[in-house]
């Protein structure tokens, strides 16, 4: 898998390229800034951008806005945002442009090599990634008494936030230890409780989740 | 006084006692008509009628000589309404018990003595004694209530009382003198005109007391004229004081923003809540212009209270301006104070998290490391447990030092600016959040977080307390100045003056020279309201 990675800090840059390339990623290029970014990503067509939100010029949203751009201007290249910080108006923001190769993670995240992989490989292959801070603070805008949300059992909730996360029913599965089938089934009664049509494809489930605990 | 002074004609003494004893009831009368013409429901005038006709049958009702009696009775009564009169000056009501209690005495004993003199169950010289008994008496009870009424009143007070006292004091002085002398058979006859005249000055010196007010009204247009050149305001409060009488008079401005009077330096004059103060309202086009704070003798003169404010007006409006701007640069002063406070408060607590949270677990990590490097080829179970270790230490700094920096400044407003940061609270919010936001340019960075703290605090009251099932946020740039408005449907009756976010909040808005509106009716949701100048 094609990996370009977009980071101002060298320490840093040089760090998340050695990673990637340790698990077994081809990162063809790391730039610093958001138009060598563009660039390169218009040269390479990678199958995943890593891109940090901070960057030059501005050290604003630069990443966020190049995040965007490259998703409509090369939907075959999934774009993996990175950040100090998560925001839940950045996720909706990115979820503008629908849920198929997008994610959205802390920085932190890094450290934990293989469950990083695992989010650029995620990503990579058209799926999403989103940080669990991010689904902790949707989650936690449902807690009026007369929420559906509050219908769910605890297991299901945890089921809930993994697949808010963008994770498969089989990497939920192996997350918790239960059986898929049996992932299949809380699945099927939690979009029954919060009055949501089921779907097969994985993206468009992410999707329907994210938007009802947006809302 | 005793029906012997009136002696037969020819007699010089006799002759000017009768003229004065006219006059005293033609004094009376007269001032008694003018008091009720000027004031026509103060109780003055009546009763100092009554004394001049009391009088006058006392000394020239055509009585036959053996109603010696009668006289005597006349006497007294008139005597009994003078002191009612002076006690009561000049309100024309007894409030207070101890008045009362004298008034009533002085009636009763008259009563006593009328009784005695005209059933003839005493001889006279025995009734007029009694009756002279009774008159000393009442006239020393008067004369005391009224020098320890006088030394308990206010300069202004005893302006409107100086000249009725004085010749009411004077006239009982001699009346308490005089009197037993003569009863005891002294030749003092001549002295009956003195004592006459001195009567007759009290009803006069009423009488000068309205003239004097007539002259003070005058003073109003010499304010008028005067005001016209005072540039500097404490000449307005002075000038007042000066026209009013009133040394110790205040004024207070109305402060529309904060609804509060303050006086000329922008200090607040609080309203008197009763006690020895009272306010008199100056409103100028239908609304609270100023509050004079004065002495309650001016009550008394309401004339002259109500043509000053008038003349005052245009004065006190253009000094309110004034006071206006002073008002908000002490507050400008105290709220920069209070941020500068809370900043520093802050920086000590961001200081000692850093020194004992930050530093401290970041200097565990080499030495974590340093083990796990030595005991890398002899046990590598333990190094890699070790390294693990570092590594969750390690992002336990970073989340603190993540919540330090939100601390310092929110990230998402230096990110996205106050509508990206605005858009984090309404995701975040439970409650739906409409944005309408019109501001066009960036806007100076301290606008910018003071706004977003604005919204910040709201929504979060919201949140918590409101019970609203939606609120609107509306930011809007005009004319130099940013508009804040955050409003929503809950239960309101949000008081700034308990939060101590709130309060804060007003500091922060302040200290930029912008102003904080929370409206918050009981069940009638809450409306928070800032304007903040930005250039």
């Amino acid at each position: 898998m094609r990996v370009v990675i977009a980071e101002d800090n060298l320490l840093l840059r040089e760090g998340l390229a050695r990673l990637l390339a340790e698990a077994g990623f081809d990162v063809v290029s790391a730039v610093a800034d958001s138009p060598a970014l563009l660039a390169e990503v218009a040269r390479h067509r990678p199958d995943v951008a890593v891109v940090d939100i901070r960057l030059p010029p501005t050290q604003t949203d630069e990443g966020l806005r190049a995040a965007r751009e490259i998703r409509r201007r090369h939907p075959g290249t999934g774009v993996l945002v990175l950040s100090q910080y998560v925001r839940v108006s950045y996720t909706v923001e990115l979820l503008d442009d629908g849920a198929r190769g997008v994610g959205y993670l802390l920085k932190d995240r890094v450290s934990d090599l293989a469950g990083f992989a695992a989010a650029v490989r995620q990503v990579g292959g058209g799926g999403s990634a989103f940080d669990p801070i991010v689904i902790d603070q949707l989650v936690g805008r449902h807690d009026r008494a007369d929420d559906p949300l509050r219908a769910l059992t605890g297991r299901e909730r945890e089921v809930l936030a993994l697949m808010a996360e963008g994770r498969t029913n089989q990497a939920v599965a192996e997350r918790i230890g239960i059986a898929e089938r049996t992932v299949e089934k809380h699945c099927t009664s939690i979009f029954a409780k919060l009055g949501l049509r089921a779907s097969a494809d994985d993206h468009r489930r992410v999707l329907a989740v994210l938007r009802y605990l947006n809302t | 006084m005793d029906p012997a002074s009136a002696l037969p004609a020819g007699d010089a003494v006799a002759a000017v006692t009768a003229v004065t004893a006219a006059g005293v009831a033609a004094a009376f009368v007269g001032a008694g008509l003018v008091a009720v013409r000027v004031r026509p429901r103060n109780r003055v005038g009546p009763l100092m009628i009554i004394i001049g006709l009391l009088w006058l049958l006392a000394r020239f009702a055509p009585l036959p000589a053996t109603a010696g009696g009668v006289r005597t009775a006349l006497a007294g009564t008139w005597a009994a309404v003078l002191a009612h009169l002076v006690v009561a000056f000049p309100g024309g009501r007894l409030t207070a018990w101890l008045p009362r209690a004298v008034v009533g005495t002085a009636y009763l004993s008259m009563a006593g003595v009328a009784v005695l003199a005209t059933t003839g169950l005493a001889p006279g010289a025995v009734v007029r004694g009694a009756a002279m008994a009774g008159a000393v008496l009442s006239g020393l009870a008067v004369m005391g209530l009224q020098v320890s009424r006088w030394r308990g009143s206010t300069v202004t007070r005893r302006r409107s009382l100086n000249p009725v006292l004085a010749a009411a004091v004077v006239a009982t002085a001699l009346f308490v003198a005089l009197k037993p002398v003569m009863i005891a058979g002294v030749a003092v006859r001549s002295l009956t005109p003195v004592m006459q005249v001195a009567l007759a000055a009290v009803p006069l010196a009423y009488v000068g007391g309205l003239l004097r007010r007539r002259i003070d009204r005058g003073g109003v247009a010499e304010l008028v004229v005067h005001l016209r050149g005072v540039s500097r305001p404490v000449g307005i409060q002075r000038a007042l004081a000066e026209v009013l009488h009133d040394p110790t008079l205040r004024v207070g401005y109305w402060m529309p923003e904060t609804s509060r009077y303050v006086d000329v330096d922008g200090r607040v004059v609080p309203p008197p809540d009763g006690g020895d103060r009272v306010a008199t309202r100056v409103d100028h086009d239908g609304a609270p212009l100023a509050l004079l704070v004065h002495d309650p003798a001016l009550l008394d003169n309401p004339e002259l209270v109500e043509a000053t404010c008038a003349a005052a007006a245009l004065a006190l409006s253009n000094e309110r301006l004034t006071a206006e701007l002073r008002a908000r640069l002490h507050q400008l002063d105290e709220s920069r104070g209070q941020v500068l406070r809370a900043a520093e408060t802050e920086r000590r607590r961001l200081e000692r998290d850093l020194h004992d949270g930050v530093q401290q677990r970041l200097l565990s990590i080499p030495m974590t490391l340093g083990l796990a490097e030595s005991r890398l080829s002899t046990s590598p179970d333990q190094a890699r447990a070790l390294v693990g270790e570092a590594k969750t230490t390690t992002l336990a700094v970073l989340d603190e030092l993540r919540a330090l920096s939100q601390g310092i400044h929110p990230p998402v407003l230096t990110e996205r600016g106050l509508l990206g940061a605005v858009r984090e609270l309404a995701a975040l919010a439970p409650v739906p959040l409409r944005l309408s936001f019109e501001v066009p340019a960036p806007l100076p960075v301290e606008v910018e977080t003071t706004a977003y703290y604005v919204v910040a605090e709201a929504v979060a009251n919201i949140t918590k307390h409101s019970g609203a099932r939606e609120a609107r946020v509306r930011a809007e740039r005009r004319d130099g100045r940013l508009l804040v408005e955050v409003s929503d449907d809950g239960r309101g009756g949000a008081d700034p003056a308990r939060g101590s976010g709130l309060r804060g909040l007003a500091d922060r808005v302040a200290a930029t020279g912008g102003t904080l509106r929370v409206d918050s009716p009981a069940g009638d949701g809450t409306l928070v309201r800032a304007v903040l100048p930005c250039g």
